[in-house]
């Protein structure tokens, strides 16, 4: 699992708009007698919220209607009714989007003073994806009108988007200029939910409901909260209050499917945003989060058609445009099957990678199965991606992401080690890390808390080979000194609240060491049976008293004491290397190697190959040290790996997997693999030899 | 008894010695480094040409001349300093060298500039263009010329000097790929190792070096993970599959002149049986082809055992 704030970034702009446009229509029904124009978009807009398209559609094509035949010389204010009129048919014509944008321009010329023009047309450009236009826009009317609360919450949405600045500080000053700004506090309380802040996004969201208490994408948020919390009566409640106030109130479900995947619980994320798309079918939201929710569980073909459909309602959505161009790429990428695994790379990934990963895997998955008495069903798929960019977009839809791999379930996608700089990381422990977490997942029907499943995973990398995984280093055990780290009952929130950007390296560490201490201390069955509580629905607190019989706050102190005990006076000498560090490896295999030690050289190499596996000398090294350790299957292993690497001397190479393959005892592949070579380059001397040994090795009156 | 035996034995050698008709000759210019690094770098790696070609181009000492930027370099003292006169005197002296049907191989190092017949390569004193090099090779008509532009920038070379009997490598393919060149460098590599022998027969053509070395120039880009930065040609590749840096050796023992003459005979007979491949049952090709692969592996042991090179 990694993190996903960036998702939810689109679809808090997206929510948002529709927030605008509620807030507007309230606050131009305050402010001033309506105008015509302004007053049938108005209604028009309100149909739409009631899930009634064709209404909307209708009323916005009458007004558009007029405006094609002379609006040229309407006011401002009426060339914004146009804009937002525009708007309401985007849905079955994208090119509404620009004519949306030049009537808000429009709008601005005929009146430069008529701000809400300008803010309408940075809103539209924000949620298109232009943060810099959107932001030269806001500050264009805070140049004029420096305490404007709609732009100023509109920095904040740009802050949000682009990642830089503290969006929720310029929300609240947004708020603090009109505390009956229901779209501020909206924003706040998505940004609240984003973070796991239940609470605090319940307060933003009874704020705004307190201004408005027909907005439904706050009662959207209170029923996220509700249910997500376990809380059944409040779900039902909000539920009852949209439904109120539309019958089909698919922005609700959209925003029940966001918390939903934001909990991993992609299966019940996919279910809303079907309830959704039942209630509105040109929802791009729900569209977008029922596909994006099907490539996560692997239904890659159904989950590629609602990111089409969404696309071509929506052709501006930049995540949907990544992931149609991330689906070409896999396209091209071979899936293979091996086990209990499926595997999805390019052709020379596969060939180079699966000779080593697949097994691996298949060794994961037993040591899983007995420790967690629980078997994911197969096949499980792994995706592997060459370019960083292409994994990113397919965790997040963005490019971007820090993380090297991530688990979905039983959909696992990883970074190839030639996404990143050699040294960069073991994807050998990468890959065994996600797996942990299909079946911590899987185990606890996606309820388990993200710490847990994250500690676990550590854990399980640590366990698998000698070196893997995180370890204690200086900046941890100063942390821990410091009482910086938090304790288990909060640990969550150094995953998503980080206080800084080490923390979450922090916590990874220390969730394992919380998952260790309860393994050591309350016998080898306590993770799994935690997993069982949580897949049935009790709390972490009710988890930790049934499971462990004690008490949340208890278990704190215990931990803390542990962790403390363990450390205690523990100085580090050096840095840990980490599970990625070439040098220290390179310099061992060069020792080995001149110890004429082959057994040292072999294990070094095959450290290293989890590593970087594209080096053909270590390849080469490591068969021939195998060959003399008669382990010839990993000889044979090795000689085809250098083939897939695309070695300068390709009949060469092949001539040495044929004699691989004989001294194996495969008798039969190596004289097809020589007769092979030999059919292209028919005087090759090696060749030719190694064809007379083939002979020679033939069982007395078998095949010549 | 024993002398009579050293006598038979040097008897041996002399009929089995190298009979080749065509001759090699080859000219090496490297120009100047500019920086340290690089002086030594075209140094060392002129010097490993001019033993390339005397022992693997079989070229007589007289005819490779090496032309460089410090003659000081060069441990053999028989380094020329590359000026212009000084190679324009090399190929004036080399045209009065060869004969009908041989191989001359220019081989230029260094930093290369310039356009079209402009085209340069730094030397000491003033450069000489592709223009002169095209003037001075006027006089090798009846050779095959093979010509290297190994160096920044030598992409107009092969339009300046392409031919009939003539192949250019160039490291470039324009003018303004101007970046430092490494193909120089893998060029001569390819010499120094079997890998470039892509068909293994022993033979290295001039496409077969010209391949290995682009290949393994843009293996240093990708493994650095940088813009492939020069995008080596050659003028001819039909010509330049053909021709052969050394020719075969013939041998002067009947009994070895025998064997190739029966290997050569069951490879005309596997060559006739990879064309009818599609028309045979698997199972059939395949006994036939080890039948043939087997016998010529058998000839080729044999010839070895007879004392010839296969």
């Amino acid at each position: 699992m990694c993190g996903s704030g960036r998702t939810v970034r689109r679809r808090a702009a997206l929510s948002l708009r529709v927030a605008i446009l509620l807030a507007a229509v309230g606050a131009s029904l305050h402010a001033q007698p309506a105008e015509s124009r302004t007053a049938r978009v108005e209604r028009a807009e309100a149909a739409a919220r009631r899930g009634d398209r064709a209404a909307a559609t209708r009323d916005a094509n009458a007004l558009l209607a007029e405006y094609r035949r002379g609006g040229s010389g309407w006011s401002a204010r009426d060339h914004v009714a146009a804009g937002r009129a525009y708007l309401l048919v985007s849905s079955s014509d994208a090119s509404a989007v620009r004519s949306a944008l030049r009537a808000f321009d429009a709008g601005t010329a005929a009146d430069s003073t008529f701000v809400e023009a300008a803010l309408r047309a940075s809103d539209l450009l924000l949620d298109k994806y232009n943060g810099p236009d959107a932001q030269v826009g806001y500050q264009a009317v805070l140049r004029r009108s420096p305490k404007h609360p709609w732009a100023t919450l509109g920095l904040a949405r740009v802050m949000e988007f682009s990642g830089q600045g503290d969006a929720l500080a310029k929300a609240r000053e947004a708020v603090e200029l009109d505390a009956r700004l229901v779209p501020a506090h909206l924003f706040i309380a998505k940004l609240h939910l984003e973070a796991e802040r239940n609470d605090s996004a319940l307060v933003a969201a009874r704020k705004a409901l307190a201004v408005d208490s027909s907005a439904i994408d706050a009662w959207a948020v209170v029923g996220a909260v509700a249910w997500v919390t376990g809380d059944s009566a409040g779900y039902r409640v909000a539920r009852a209050r949209a439904e109120r106030l539309s019958p089909a109130p698919a922005a609700f479900y959209v925003t029940l499917s966001e918390a939903a995947a934001r909990q991993r619980r992609y299966g019940d994320a996919e279910r809303f945003a079907e309830q959704a798309l039942a209630m509105d079918s040109l929802s791009v939201p729900a569209l977008g989060a029922v596909g994006t929710n099907q490539l996560r569980t692997g239904e890659i073909a159904a989950g590629r058609a609602r990111i089409e459909r969404a696309f071509a309602i929506d052709p501006f959505n930049l995540w949907h445009k990544n992931t149609l161009d991330l689906l070409d790429v896999l396209g091209g990428f071979r899936t293979v099957r091996l086990g209990r695994f499926e595997f999805v790379a390019t052709a020379r990934e596969a060939e180079v990678l699966l000779p080593y990963l697949a097994p691996l895997l298949e060794e994961a998955y037993d040591k899983l199965a007995a420790r967690y008495d629980y078997r994911p069903a197969a096949p499980i798929r792994l995706e592997i991606y060459q370019r960083h960019a292409d994994f990113s977009v397919r965790t997040v839809g963005l490019t971007g992401l820090g993380a090297l791999g991530v688990s979905f379930g039983r959909v696992l996608a990883m970074d190839a080690p030639s996404a990143r700089d050699p040294g960069t990381f073991n994807w050998g422990s990468t890959a065994w890390h996600e797996l942990a977490h299909t079946f911590t997942l899987g185990l606890s029907a996606n309820r388990v808390p993200r710490w847990f499943s994250e500690g676990a995973s550590v854990l399980e990398e640590r366990r698998a080979r000698r070196g893997w995984g995180a370890e204690a280093t200086g900046a941890y055990l100063s942390a821990l000194r410091a009482n910086f780290l938090r304790p288990v009952s909060q640990l969550n929130d150094g995953f998503v609240r980080p206080r800084n950007p080490m923390e979450v390296g922090l916590s990874y560490y220390h969730a394992s060491l919380v998952c260790e201490m309860i393994e050591s201390q309350f016998g080898a069955g306590a993770l799994a049976a935690m997993l069982r509580g949580w897949r049935d629905g009790w709390t972490t607190e009710q988890v930790f008293a049934r499971v462990l019989k004690t008490a949340l706050p208890a278990f704190d102190t215990r931990f803390d004491a542990w962790v403390k005990a363990k450390f205690d006076g523990v100085q580090l000498a050096a840095e840990p290397a980490g599970d990625a560090a070439i040098a220290p490896i390179r310099d061992e295999v060069l020792a080995r190697e001149v110890a004429k030690d082959d057994r040292g050289l072999a294990d070094a190499l095959e450290r290293l190959l989890w590593i970087w596996p594209y080096d053909v000398a270590s390849h080469v090294t490591l068969a021939e040290a195998s060959a003399r350790l008669g382990d010839h299957a990993t000889a044979v292993r090795e000689r085809r790996v250098i083939l897939a690497l695309g070695p300068t001397d390709v009949l060469g190479a092949r001539v040495e997997l044929a004699r691989a393959l004989l001294g194996a005892g495969d008798r039969a592949a190596a004289r097809r693999e020589v007769l092979g070579i030999l059919e292209q380059a028919p005087t090759f001397e090696k060749a030719q030899l190694l064809l007379l040994d083939i002979r020679k090795a033939a069982p007395p009156g078998g095949a010549p | 008894m024993m002398r009579r035996g050293l006598a038979a034995l040097l008897l041996s050698v002399v009929t089995a010695s190298v009979l080749s008709a065509q001759r090699t000759h080859a000219v090496i210019i490297t120009g100047l480094g500019g920086e340290p690094q690089y002086s030594t770098a075209f140094a060392a790696q002129g010097a490993a040409l001019r033993t390339i070609a005397r022992t693997q181009w079989r070229a007589a000492d007289s005819s490779v001349i090496w032309l460089a930027e410090d003659t000081a370099k060069d441990p053999e003292q028989r380094a020329i300093r590359a000026t212009k006169d000084a190679v324009a005197q090399a190929f004036l002296r080399l045209s009065q060298r060869v004969g009908p049907g041989d191989v001359v191989v220019v081989v230029l190092i260094g930093h290369g500039s310039g356009e079209g017949a402009g085209s340069r390569v730094n030397l000491p004193g003033v450069d000489p263009t592709a223009g002169d090099f095209a003037a001075w090779l006027s006089g090798f008509a009846r050779q095959t010329v093979v010509f290297v532009a190994a160096a920044s920038a030598s992409g107009d070379f092969v339009t300046t000097l392409k031919g009939p009997n003539r192949i250019v490598l160039a490291a470039t393919r324009t003018p303004f790929e101007r970046n430092e060149s490494r193909f120089s460098e893998h060029f001569v590599r390819g010499f120094q190792n079997a890998e470039a022998d892509t068909d293994k027969d022993g033979r290295l053509t001039v496409l077969e070096s010209f391949a290995y070395a682009t290949r393994e120039t843009a293996k240093v880009y990708e493994t650095a993970r940088q813009m492939l930065t020069e995008h080596a040609v050659v003028s001819d590749s039909v010509l330049a599959a053909r021709v052969v840096y050394a020719a075969a050796v013939s041998s002067g023992d009947p009994r070895v002149v025998a064997l190739v003459a029966e290997r050569k005979a069951l490879e005309e007979q596997l060559e006739a049986l990879r064309k009818r491949k599609e028309t045979l049952p698997p199972a059939e090709y395949e006994a036939e082809l080890e039948r043939l692969l087997l016998a010529i592996a058998e000839k080729t042991a044999a010839i070895r055992a007879a004392g010839g090179t296969p």
